[in-house]
């Protein structure tokens, strides 16, 4: 019974989506020379740490790493959420931990109550800005929205992070198919500039920069500035410009800059505003952030034709339909909208996944 | 006289008579008052009640995923116990639909029944297991009742079977109707049994009746009904079927190479293929699929084969004026159709001829038998000669041998001729021993090769499988021609890539370069037909457009096709395709044939981060400090060159969508599919979306047991039913289950017991519990009395809210009721939370004030150590609490109470165990088995023990003595004198010496005045003659009444002898009567059991 049901894989890299994808299908999942050519060879510390929260978040999970730390095999318990606390190292920041869970919160059999601690925002993963105001508002494309939030508690800037936040989110049945096929036009601008434990008017140096470029778009521009101070600030001082772009059809495209030592805030906003601009000359419904998230969601809907429009896939979602393929043996079709620009159509049967960690007693 | 005429009755026209006429003739009609709510109150009732019952009816809209155009055919399951005419039925109804006589109805039988209609009859033997496998897939039941007999016990446990899987249409049909005479108990007998269906289905439920049996069949009339009934039914998709593919497999073939099966003598694991119309939603190559009663398989191939039954089309339509022939469609693979056979990929038609196997009541000369018996050889002359021991001479001792050494080093024959020989050298040196048992041995062989053959000649499988057929048309070109088609897809999807280096795909891809050239042409020849109509030097005008825009379409739809076939069938790494995808430059072909290629994703990625963001520069994002590129995105914006109006439309257009959401529902369903993949070729739509319900398919299954293929009985129907990603998975399910009020027995915890959920039949150990106060679950060790209880047992995953039956045994010979329970599933866990009481007792051995020392309790101060803090009780109710450990005596504690508590006291403290249903899980195989009713699964200890032979061991601890319990004894109460005497009063014990002197009232004399010894002398007299008059009426009474009671014995006698007499003539009338009824049964002989 157990031939079919693991899956092998090899390479650190993507390592989270396997694990999602492992835990979501039930299918175990063997991962092996993670590193094993490298000089530190094996798992990274949040590796081990993000192996750990699954293993909190899950009841029946079995996760072995090899003496080595070069391979690792995950046969998936049942998603049971409820309330979590998990201590995220300070080599990555929250959202490298977050992005998984969202994927996975929604299938289980408590809401979940997860608790964060770690740093915020950095350069790798989606800050949690970007996670509260993209991220969830992509879930409720697919009918989760009672109850998701996110609370920024406290914020934590790299090296010494110190932030906190907690993530709410409740269970569903089943998702919505999704048919997503009209990108719109941008009709608001919003933007966070948030600074800890350096001058407040950091920030509305970065919102002015920004603004300088996109004024000329559109007048509906709002970027708060937000400024954490005393106990709420974290360990660190930094600053960061978050930017989201949302058009008619409410299809989001976002992009954010954080600081690094010797960066003027000017800098900073600029970087974030013209990533803004090439995200939203990328074109389609979802953001390159997001394209594996809202892929995943259509697969895992009722058994309809999701469609939905986005850009050229980017590398981690290519690997990320392969993965799928693997997993559900779903496959995308993906067609051009029209021969004149790059934008694709994505659309699949979903495979009417039905959250079975959903107790009726 | 005659004439005399009466003068008519005028009635009255005016006055209180004709007024009171007028009114009662109004009266007759529909009185609206008697339904007229009388109070305000009782208004209300009514209206709630209504809108109760109005909302009752309301169902959760359910999405029908079976797709309109081309349905798979409807099963219909003809039910019933044996002997009550399912064969009968089967039969006439496929005459009515295909105007075709079966011989032999076996396995499903598809006939086309209208245009957009296909039906598939199955009939259903009376095993349970085939019951309740039929029970999951049929569409529409036939439950069929013997009515002279009345219902039996398979037809509710049918029905229960039915309600636990989601109920599908039941229409009742009564047979045997004509074996009741009497026109009055017929009457009854119908009402009585519609009576009881109703009951059991619902009121209104459609029942037949049917007659008699003419030439063999049902009364063309009744069946034809019965089939008008059958074509308007419509059917509501059932939750679990419509989340589930699968199909009723109405062809089965083995595939195992011949050669395999001959070395490992038939035990070699099977590749099979099954047959059949995909139902309930799209398979998916990569669907895991359950055989129930076989197990889990991975399916090996899918593929989609020609309609063997179509549904009549346009096309069909005007072929079916010529020759009226082609409407008797009927796709019956498994039972014998009018001599045609399907056979592994080739039909073989039956042609009755000399040496033809099927006719067994003519009698055969020596020559055809001997023919005949050719077909049943299975093995070359070669094998036979090497195996068989001819003996030159009747007197030589030494069989001649064939050796075949020789063979074995060119081709591996397998282990069995190689010991075959060997046996034979040997014979070689020690022939004088071996001699005598050689020769018995080969005698041994012949008888039971004899006894082979005849099994052969009278087994099931013979009867029509092994005639003499002639292969007439092989189905190896369609299906070559299928393959054909699938290269061509393959290499479209493939593109020109050119990954494999196999020969065959790169012609392949040749071939789809021609079909786009030939795509294109075609288009444009179109284009010149239409111009042409205009004038015709025009074409040449918009050539050169012409050809830009086809190859612009030709090169959009090579963009296309890559997107698919790069992410999906080639070996690029992501990064490849995502940063190439534009410029197409990178040429697989080339990355192919590097020998030493740098192992990109060893060295390359060795620091990259798994991160969300890509990384962001200054520098790359340099361009956007160019105004112009600035620019270009205004359109974008809502403040760009566009007109408002535009982006307001869209908004529009978008909000509309999600707000008929919930609405249209219904009719939303496969909508973007019909379109959206429409323009897709059949392989890349297949793996894209599947196989869509209605196809009929071919699935490959490798490794199946081969007592599948070898004890296969096509009377037991074959279900592929696909599983969900999570119902792959093991796990504990928790199930709110409730004994069936039928069930003899209760249900014990830790008792095996047979599970019927979802697609499987399996039997599991559960443990029941029941929800303590929402505090914990805690066991039962029998299931409630009329009340539901939850169970937990270890099994595979079913998603919650799923019904399920259970049973304790599955065979047929149990009496009894055998649906034990029936139940859903409520949650699916790694782990279950139950626990069970214990009670742990200890004795004080010292008690102070409100402190006392516990002893044997505990073993260990560590234990002691565990539980402190915990509390205790007397058995008295004083409670108390675990302090600490004592040194001296190993396990005792200090614990204090809140009160003091005896000696004689018993202490416990009540725990909670937690307790884990056992990791038990045995799927019935009963597919697997020659005799399938007969499958046995783990037994109860008492059966073991009943089985075996054995006693019960009885524990000394467990007889049961009589008690004895000492009176207990209490001292009485001294307070010593010295304490006495320092006692206050009132606290002073009050003890007095019995009073020695007499007292006034004791010692007083009385004396009686003469009056007063008159008058009790009076009154004593007067009593006294009372006395007497009361004793003689009573004798008197007693004579009175014995004369009576004499008078009553004797009516009592003349009334017993009268009935007597009654009886005596009833019952010999009785009995004649059923004899002759006895007299005319004995015709047909049914076994049945009784109700």
């Amino acid at each position: 019974m157990e031939s079919r049901s693991l899956v092998n894989f090899s390479g650190h890299q993507y390592l989270r989506q396997r694990l999602v994808l492992s835990i979501l299908t039930g299918k175990h999942v063997r991962i092996d020379k993670i590193r094993s050519e490298d000089k530190d060879p094996g798992l990274r510390d949040y590796e081990v740490s993000l192996l750990r929260l699954l293993e909190k978040v899950t009841n029946g999970s079995v996760i072995e790493i090899s003496v080595t730390g070069t391979a690792v095999l995950l046969k998936p318990g049942v998603v049971s959420g409820g309330p979590v606390t998990h201590d995220c190292p300070l080599s990555r920041s929250i959202g490298y931990f977050l992005e998984p869970l969202v994927m996975i919160a929604p299938f289980s059999k408590k809401p979940f109550q997860l608790t964060l601690r770690g740093i915020t925002t950095d350069d790798n993963d989606l800050s949690v800005d970007l996670i509260r105001t993209v991220t969830l508002p992509h879930l409720q494309l697919f009918g989760i929205s009672d109850g998701l939030e996110l609370r920024i508690k406290r914020r934590g800037a790299p090296p010494e992070g110190g932030g906190e936040v907690q993530f709410l989110c409740p269970i569903v049945k089943e998702v919505k198919t999704v048919n997503f096929v009209d990108p719109g036009k941008i009709k608001r601008i919003r933007g966070i500039a948030h600074s800890v434990r350096v001058n407040p008017q950091f920030s509305n140096r970065m919102i002015d920069a920004s603004r300088s470029v996109l004024n000329r778009f559109i007048p509906d521009i709002y970027l708060y500035s937000d400024v954490y101070k005393g106990d709420e600030s974290g360990k660190s001082p930094g600053y960061a410009l978050s930017l989201l772009a949302e058009s008619t059809t409410s299809a989001i495209h976002c992009s954010e800059a954080a600081s690094s030592p010797g960066e003027a805030p000017e800098d900073i906003a600029l970087l974030a505003t013209r990533a803004l601009l090439s995200e939203i000359r990328h074109g389609g419904c979802v953001d390159r952030k997001h394209q594996s998230l809202v892929l995943l969601m259509m697969v895992l809907g009722s058994e309809d034709i999701g469609q939905c429009r986005m850009g050229e896939p980017s590398v981690r979602t290519v690997q990320f339909l392969r993965d799928i393929k693997i997993f559900f043996g779903t496959v995308f079709n993906i067609t051009p909208v029209d021969s004149s620009n790059t934008e694709l159509l994505y659309s699949c049967l979903g495979t009417g996944y039905v959250n079975v960690n959903r107790s009726l007693a | 006289m005659e004439t005399q005429t009466h003068k008519p009755h005028r009635p009255a026209q005016s006055g209180s008579k004709a007024e009171k006429k007028g009114k009662g003739k109004q009266k007759t009609g529909f009185n609206e008052k008697a339904f007229a709510p009388k109070s305000g109150r009782r208004a209300d009732r009514q209206a709630r009640r209504n809108v109760e019952r109005d909302e009752a009816r309301l169902h959760v809209p359910l999405v029908n995923r079976t797709p309109d155009d081309e349905p798979p055919p409807v099963i219909i399951a003809i039910v019933g116990p044996p002997g009550v005419g399912k064969t009968t039925l089967l039969k006439s109804l496929v005459r009515r639909y295909a105007k075709q006589t079966l011989s032999e109805a076996k396995g499903p039988i598809t006939v086309v029944a209208g245009k957009k209609r296909r039906l598939t009859f199955i009939e259903c033997n009376s095993d349970l297991n085939s019951m309740i496998d039929i029970g999951k897939v049929a569409d529409l039941v036939l439950l069929m009742i013997d009515g002279s007999y009345g219902f039996e016990m398979e037809t509710f446990e049918f029905l229960n079977i039915l309600q636990a899987h989601g109920f599908p249409k039941v229409i009742g049909i009564l047979t045997h109707l004509d074996l009741i005479k009497k026109q009055a108990t017929l009457r009854a007998t119908k009402k009585l049994l519609k009576r009881r269906f109703w009951n059991e289905i619902y009121q209104g439920a459609k029942l037949f009746y049917i007659s008699g049996v003419l030439n063999g069949r049902y009364p063309d009339t009744e069946i034809l009904n019965l089939s008008r009934f059958i074509s308007v039914m419509k059917f509501r998709p059932l939750v679990f079927r419509n989340t589930h593919p699968y199909l009723l497999a109405d062809r089965i073939e083995d595939l195992t190479p011949r050669e395999e099966i001959r070395t490992s003598k038939g035990r070699c694991d099977r590749t099979v293929t099954l047959y059949g119309y995909l139902r309930g939603t799209n398979l998916r190559q990569s669907t895991k699929v359950h055989i129930p009663g076989v197990g889990d398989m991975d399916i090996k191939t899918v593929t989609k084969l020609g309609d063997p039954c179509p549904l009549p089309d346009a096309d069909s339509e005007k072929r079916r004026k010529l020759s009226e022939k082609k409407k008797l469609l009927v796709h019956a693979p498994m039972s014998d159709v009018g001599g045609v056979m399907y056979d592994k990929d080739a039909v073989w038609i039956n042609v009755p001829g000399n040496f033809t196997r099927g006719a067994t009541d003519v009698p055969h000369g020596e020559g055809e038998r001997m023919v005949i018996d050719l077909q049943d050889v299975d093995e070359t002359l070669e094998e036979t000669v090497a195996r068989s021991n001819i003996r030159l001479f009747g007197s030589s001792s030494n069989p001649l041998t064939v050796d075949t050494r020789h063979h074995d080093g060119e081709n591996s024959y397998g282990g069995d001729d190689a010991e075959e020989s060997e046996n034979a050298s040997q014979g070689d040196s020690e022939f004088e021993e071996e001699e005598e048992e050689v020769f018995s041995e080969d005698e041994q062989d012949d008888e039971g090769s004899g006894e082979e053959d005849e099994q052969f000649r009278t087994g099931p499988l013979n009867t029509g499988r092994h005639a003499a057929r002639t292969i007439v048309r092989s189905t190896h070109g369609f299906s070559s021609k299928e393959k054909e088609e699938g290269d061509v897809a393959f290499a479209d999807s493939d593109s020109e890539l050119g990954l494999s280096d196999d020969e065959g795909r790169g012609r392949a891809g040749e071939v789809m370069y021609a079909d786009d050239e030939k795509e294109i042409l075609s288009d444009d020849e179109e284009e010149f037909d239409e111009d042409n109509e205009d004038n015709v030097p025009a074409w040449k005008s918009g050539l050169a457009a012409k050809a830009s825009a086809a190859f612009e379409e030709l090169n959009r739809r090579k963009r296309r096709k890559d997107w698919v076939a790069m992410i999906y069938s080639s070996s690029l790494g992501p990064e490849q395709i995502a940063h190439g995808a534009g410029t197409p430059g990178v040429k697989p072909d080339e990355i192919d044939d590097d020998f030493f290629r740098v192992n990109s994703s060893g060295a390359t990625n060795q620091d990259d981060l798994d991160m969300t963001k890509e990384a962001l520069s200054l520098g790359a994002l340099r361009e956007w400090e160019d105004e112009g590129v600035l620019d270009s995105l205004r359109t974008l914006f809502i403040t760009g060159d566009h007109d408002g109006g535009e982006a307001d439309q869209e908004m529009n257009a978008h909000e509309n969508p999600e707000g008929a959401d919930l609405v249209d529902l219904e009719s939303r369903k496969a909508h973007p599919a019909l379109t959206e993949f429409e323009g897709i070729d059949a392989e890349t739509r297949a793996l894209i979306e599947g196989y869509r319900p209605g196809t009929y398919v071919r699935i490959e299954l490798a490794s199946v047991a081969c007592e599948f293929i070898e004890h296969f009985d096509p009377c037991y129907p074959i279900i592929v039913g696909g599983l969900l990603a999570a119902e792959e998975r093991m796990g504990y399910l928790q199930v709110r289950i409730k004994r069936h009020r039928w069930f003899a027995r209760t249900l014990k915890t830790n008792d095996p017991l047979i599970f019927s959920l979802g697609w499987r039949r399996f039997q599991s150990v559960p443990i029941y519990s029941l929800d303590d106060h929402s505090i914990r679950m805690r066991m039962l060790k029998y299931t409630p009395e009329h009340m539901h209880c939850y169970a937990s047992f270890y099994g595979p995953v079913a998603l919650p809210n799923t019904g399920f039956c259970a049973f304790n045994a599955l065979s047929g010979e149990t009496v009894a009721f055998r649906v034990s329970a029936t139940g859903v599933v409520l949650d699916i866990d790694r782990s279950t939370k139950i626990v069970k009481k214990l009670k742990l007792t200890g004795v004080p051995f010292k008690i102070f004030k409100n402190t006392a020392f516990i002893r044997d309790m505990f073993t260990s101060a560590l234990e002691v150590a565990k539980f402190e803090g915990a509390s205790i009780r007397t058995v008295s109710g004083i409670r108390g609490q675990v302090k600490k450990a004592l040194n001296k005596p190993e396990g005792a504690f200090r614990a204090t109470f809140e009160d003091k508590v005896l000696m004689s006291d018993i202490i416990f403290l009540r725990a909670w165990y937690s307790i884990q249903p056992r990791k038990f899980y045995n799927p019935i195989t009963s597919l697997l088995l020659s005799d399938k009713s007969r499958w046995s699964g783990m037994r109860l200890t008492g059966q073991i023990r009943r089985d075996e032979g054995l006693k019960t061991p009885l524990a000394v601890n467990s007889t049961y003595k009589p008690i004895e319990r000492p009176a207990r004894r209490f001292n009485t109460l001294k307070v010593p004198k010295k304490l006495q005497a320092a006692l206050p009063y009132a606290s002073k014990p009050k003890l007095m010496k019995p009073q020695s002197k007499q007292t006034y009232m004791q010692k007083r004399a009385v004396v009686l005045e003469p009056e007063e010894k008159k008058a009790i002398a009076l009154l004593q007299q007067i009593r006294a003659l009372r006395k007497d008059q009361i004793a003689r009426r009573r004798e008197k009474q007693q004579v009175r009444k014995e004369t009576h009671r004499k008078k009553i014995q004797k009516d009592e006698a003349k009334d017993a002898e009268k009935e007597r007499e009654k009886k005596k003539v009833y019952m010999r009338a009785a009995g004649m009567k059923s004899k002759r009824e006895a007299d005319v049964e004995e015709g047909r002989s049914r076994k049945r059991r009784k109700t």
